[in-house]
């Protein structure tokens, strides 16, 4: 009459559901951010104008 | 970053308070609750949440009909209202990206409507659960939950455009807003369902024009549980649209290396 495996396995429908959720979105916002950093860096870099000498032409010239 | 955020770039990111008056007060509050909201919506969910699972567990009383599966009633309905409520915050975020053009209220529909499909989802599924034993069936074609299928399928359908559309397209942002208002003519459809026709679903048990039909103890538990689903969504709402925002973040980025290694 109670239908207790009804009860737990709504629960768990409801609980699973949320943490897969939470999960998912705390991944995707690790993995944006982690990007964001990694071009962030790449553009500071391609900002930077480089030394000559480590750019290998004037050794190889010389 | 973590799910309880970086309160200082929210600090950051807000706009500078508007000068004197009552409306600056509240605007400087609301900023202030803005920036606190990693500080304040995880212990203050985790509280609800707490009392909620011992309320709907241990406290409230077992139904006499129904027995102890219509615990989740507990769950159920507040899913149900936290859905009600996402549509409408899609509708009005969706209203200003489609008539004010102003896409910063975009990253907020997406969030939304994330959040709402979530909640759709579980209200289906927990109350198939339910269903089961008390009328027999999974499911049946009848009009609430019918209706309820088609909110479903609405955002599910906006956010499969929006995933396969870019992020920055304000043109895909505008198109996709019309899912939010054909979403909120659907609400009144699935709130007066099991009044307009003959429904296995029950007559709502809380608003009532002659008052709640619940035991004072059965409700005060199912307003604890709606306060807690209800900060539960506000919470992530709020992460979701942290993650759409650092979405744009990285568009703009990629696009300003293109147009660098381009020139």
């Amino acid at each position: 009459m109670d239908h207790l495996e009804y009860l737990f396995a709504g629960f768990a429908v409801f609980w699973g559901g949320l943490l897969f959720y939470l999960m998912w979105l705390q991944a995707r916002l690790h993995g944006l951010n982690r990007e964001i950093a990694r071009l962030e860096e790449r553009l500071a870099e391609a900002e930077t104008p480089r030394p000559r000498a480590e750019t290998g032409i004037a050794t190889s010239r010389s | 970053m973590s799910a309880f955020g970086t309160p200082e770039t929210a600090r950051q990111r807000s706009p500078g308070p508007a000068p004197g008056g009552l409306s600056a007060l509240a605007q400087r509050w609301a900023e202030r609750l803005y920036g606190w909201r990693w500080r304040l919506l995880p212990p203050l969910t985790g509280i609800a949440m707490f009392a909620m699972i011992l309320g709907a567990v241990i406290v409230a009383p077992r139904e006499a009909i129904e027995g102890e599966v219509q615990r989740l009633m507990y769950i159920h309905v507040p899913s149900a209202n936290v859905m009600y409520a996402a549509v409408f915050a899609w509708l009005v975020a969706s209203a200003i990206v489609l008539w004010k053009r102003d896409m910063r209220w975009d990253p907020i529909a997406r969030s939304v409507a994330g959040v709402g499909w979530l909640f759709t989802g579980l209200t289906l599924a927990t109350g198939a659960l339910w269903g089961k034993p008390i009328w027999g069936t999974w499911w049946a074609w009848d009009a609430r939950l019918t209706s309820t299928l088609i909110l479903f399928l609405i955002f599910s359908a906006y956010l499969l455009a929006r995933s396969l559309a870019d992020e920055s397209d304000e043109q895909v942002a505008r198109y996709s807003a019309v899912f939010a208002v054909i979403g909120a003519v659907d609400v009144p459809i699935i709130y007066m369902s099991v009044r307009w026709w003959r429904t296995l679903h029950p007559q709502p048990v809380v608003a009532n024009l002659e008052g709640p039909a619940l035991p004072m103890s059965m409700l005060i538990v199912l307003l604890i549980s709606l306060v807690a689903i209800v900060l539960l969504a506000i919470w992530l709402v709020a992460l979701k649209s942290e993650a759409e925002s650092a979405g744009h973040r990285l568009t703009a980025i990629r696009t300003a290396i293109d147009r660098r290694e381009r020139a």
